[in-house]
């Protein structure tokens, strides 16, 4: 992985030597830190496509943490946000989970707590935007698929054979065997299960 | 402010409870006259009727006991007169003599038809009439004067100063026995009846007529006043509880907005803390990564180090901060002779309702003594050891519970005492009960005895607590006297 690849965690806190410490220790163990003394420059200015987590202080002058949740989680932003706070409440943190908080942290914070939390949601972040780029690959090339081939795929994936297809759309099991073979080239699938796997609910979203 | 707006309702309702008093008295007092009246005239009539059944049967005596033969004896007229005054005179006709006047023949002719005594002749302008009694061989008459035929012995009413008018009636013609008033009021009482004795057919005619003057005013003015002071008592008690309510309402909110600037206070202590030991934590933290790194990173860990020492210092600079704000410079600035007598009964009249709920009554001592303190840290302070006392009573059965205050002077300093019958204290929780956030009950801050102890030592005193020699808590607070001028 090069270093521009590597997971950037975004540190959002109004106390500089609070960012500074926090930095120093998340960057013990190889991560990134961006530091941000404002919500506002974080939101104006943090890159949405990268890698990496959220830490943001729940108490902050001029815009609340939650506050500063709720724009993210509304914008869109994937990355996982863990709230930071003083004096969490009970409704303070259910309130952060309800609006989407990833992890709800106490200060002053444990550093094995702090390290797991950013660790498990780094690697999930990576798991989603895994997960959404072979969504995105899967519904290209389903796109580029004939309105015939759809109809051999969709009962490939109902479970039927060759012959069962070829009588159902009235054609020979032969010209359904080479719809079957563009159908994997096109959707450049290996086997047939993961074929299935892969494109058996878009079959159901476009039914 | 809601008594305000109730007092014209207060008003009207007091107007129509003076009014239907009133009412209902006047009735009561016409009931009670005319049950009077009907009373007298009852008894009037009683009493005519049977003086003219006593006439009836004196006449029916002449006609039985006369003499066999005419002109044997005298005419037995003076000796009846002298036994009956209203008989003035008794005549007797035989079969030569004829009455004097046609109504006394038809008086015979009727005693003759209903074998007893008549009417001969009635004259009510002057007060008479005659009764006729037919016989044989003589028949009598009886002349009866109504004056004297009127039992004023037994009359029921004076009769020159009864409002009754009393009348016999008999054809058209009137005999006023008894005038009374004649004026024309609201209200009029009427008897007409018959004499019972069928001889004398007589109407005895009562009436009574009754005024506003007769009414019964002077009760009805104090059943007035009577309302008007119970609803000005109802008001002014009304007033009082609404006042003591928004005292205590007052007192509440203060006590919380009190715990609202220190939750407030705790919040931003907590947050100024919690920054530097944050940065503590995670730059020591780091360091320990760093060191135990192959090979350990010792710039870095150093300038972690440093980071340290520096979150530290401000840590500590914010507790020197705290400090400054929670320090009262003030109350040694208000110190003033105090009596430590009112300073109590003003916190115990705060207390009131809490002392009412449990059924304790404090006993406080009497005598006067006067320290050197600020009001309202003394009260703060008196009412704290007293809210204690009473959470303290709470814990034990009602009969059992008791509170006594007293004050006396020792040496220089007068010397407050609170004692409760409560469980005492705890040895092991006894020296610390000062302490700041040390409390047992649940939900408490454990500022209370702390702050009542800083406030003793601003005034100049002290507060201590042991247990008493009996059972229960005994607190102390001492301080000096004030300088008698």
């Amino acid at each position: 992985m090069s270093p521009s690849l590597s997971p950037l965690i975004h540190l959002i806190d109004d106390d500089a030597a609070v960012r500074d410490s926090l930095a120093l220790l998340i960057g013990t163990v190889g991560l990134r830190v961006q530091q941000w003394g404002s919500p506002q420059d974080f939101m104006a200015q943090f890159d949405r496509a990268g890698i990496g987590a959220i830490v943001l202080d729940v108490r902050m002058p001029g815009s609340s943490g939650l506050t500063v949740l709720d724009r993210l989680i509304a914008e869109g932003v994937d990355q996982p946000v863990i709230m930071l706070t003083g004096h969490g409440t009970v409704d303070m943190c259910r309130r952060a989970f309800k609006a989407g908080a990833a992890e709800f942290l106490e200060k002053p914070v444990d550093d094995q707590v702090l390290l797991d939390a950013l660790q498990s949601a780094v690697q999930r972040h990576v798991g989603s935007r895994q997960r959404n780029r072979e969504d995105r690959d899967a519904r290209e090339r389903y796109a580029q698929l004939s309105v015939r081939e759809r109809e051999v795929l969709g009962l490939i994936v109902a479970g039927l054979t060759n012959k069962e297809i070829g009588r159902a759309l009235d054609v020979s099991p032969r010209t359904v065997e080479t719809h079957r073979a563009n159908l994997f080239t096109k959707l450049d699938a290996e086997s047939l299960a993961q074929l299935i796997r892969r494109y058996a609910a878009l079959v159901e979203d476009t039914a | 402010m809601p008594h305000h707006r109730a007092t014209p309702a207060v008003a009207l309702a007091g107007l129509v409870i003076a009014i239907a008093g009133c009412v209902t008295l006047a009735r009561l007092e016409l009931n009670h006259l005319r049950d009077g009246f009907e009373t007298d005239a009852r008894i009037i009539h009683r009493l005519l009727s049977q003086r003219t059944a006593q006439q009836d049967a004196v006449m029916a005596m002449l006609a039985l006991l006369q003499p066999a033969t005419q002109g044997a004896a005298a005419p037995p007229g003076p000796r009846i007169s002298a036994v009956y005054p209203q008989i003035l005179e008794v005549r007797q006709r035989d079969d030569n003599n004829p009455w004097p006047d046609a109504a006394m023949q038809a008086g015979e002719d009727e005693s003759r038809r209903s074998h007893r005594a008549a009417i001969g002749g009635v004259d009510f302008a002057s007060g008479r009439y005659q009764l006729v009694q037919a016989a044989a061989p003589a028949s009598y008459a009886a002349q009866i004067d109504l004056r004297s035929m009127v039992p004023w012995e037994e009359w029921p009413m004076q009769p020159e100063a009864s409002p009754v008018r009393v009348t016999l009636e008999y054809h058209g013609q009137h005999y006023v026995v008894q005038a009374g008033h004649d004026r024309v009021g609201q209200w009029q009482f009427d008897f007409r009846k018959r004499l019972a004795a069928d001889s004398q057919p007589f109407d005895v005619v009562a009436v009574r007529s009754v005024g506003w003057t007769d009414l019964p005013w002077l009760k009805m003015l104090g059943w007035t006043l009577l309302t008007g002071a119970a609803l000005a008592a109802l008001h002014a008690l009304e007033r009082q509880r609404t006042e003591r309510r928004r005292a205590e309402e007052l007192l509440r909110l203060g006590q919380v907005a009190r715990l609202n600037t220190l939750g407030e206070l705790a919040a931003g202590v907590a947050h100024e803390l919690n920054q530097p030991l944050t940065a503590i934590l995670a730059s020591t933290q780091a360091a320990s990564r760093l060191l135990n790194d192959e090979p350990p990173d010792l710039a870095t860990a150093r300038d972690a180090m440093v980071r340290t020492v520096e979150q530290a210092r401000r840590a500590a600079a914010v507790v020197g901060r705290m400090r400054r704000v929670v320090e009262r410079p003030d109350v040694a600035t208000r110190l003033q002779p105090v009596n430590l007598q009112e300073a109590v009964r003003n916190a115990l009249y705060l207390l009131e309702p809490e002392c009412a709920r449990l059924g304790v009554r404090p006993a406080v001592m009497d005598g006067t003594v006067v320290v050197q303190a600020d009001p309202v840290a003394l009260e703060q302070i008196i009412h704290n050891l007293l809210a204690n006392a009473l959470q303290a009573l709470a814990q034990v059965p009602a009969r059992e519970r008791a509170l006594s205050i007293a004050m006396q002077p020792e040496g220089a300093h007068g010397v407050l005492t609170v004692c409760d019958s409560g469980t005492g204290i705890p040895a092991d929780v006894l020296p610390r009960i000062f302490e700041p956030f040390f409390t047992t009950r649940s939900g408490g801050l454990g500022l209370g005895l702390s702050l009542c102890e800083s406030l003793a030592a601003d005034m100049n005193g002290t507060l201590t607590a042991t247990n008493a020699a009996q059972r229960g808590a005994l607190f102390r607070l001492s301080l000096p006297l004030a300088k008698t001028p």
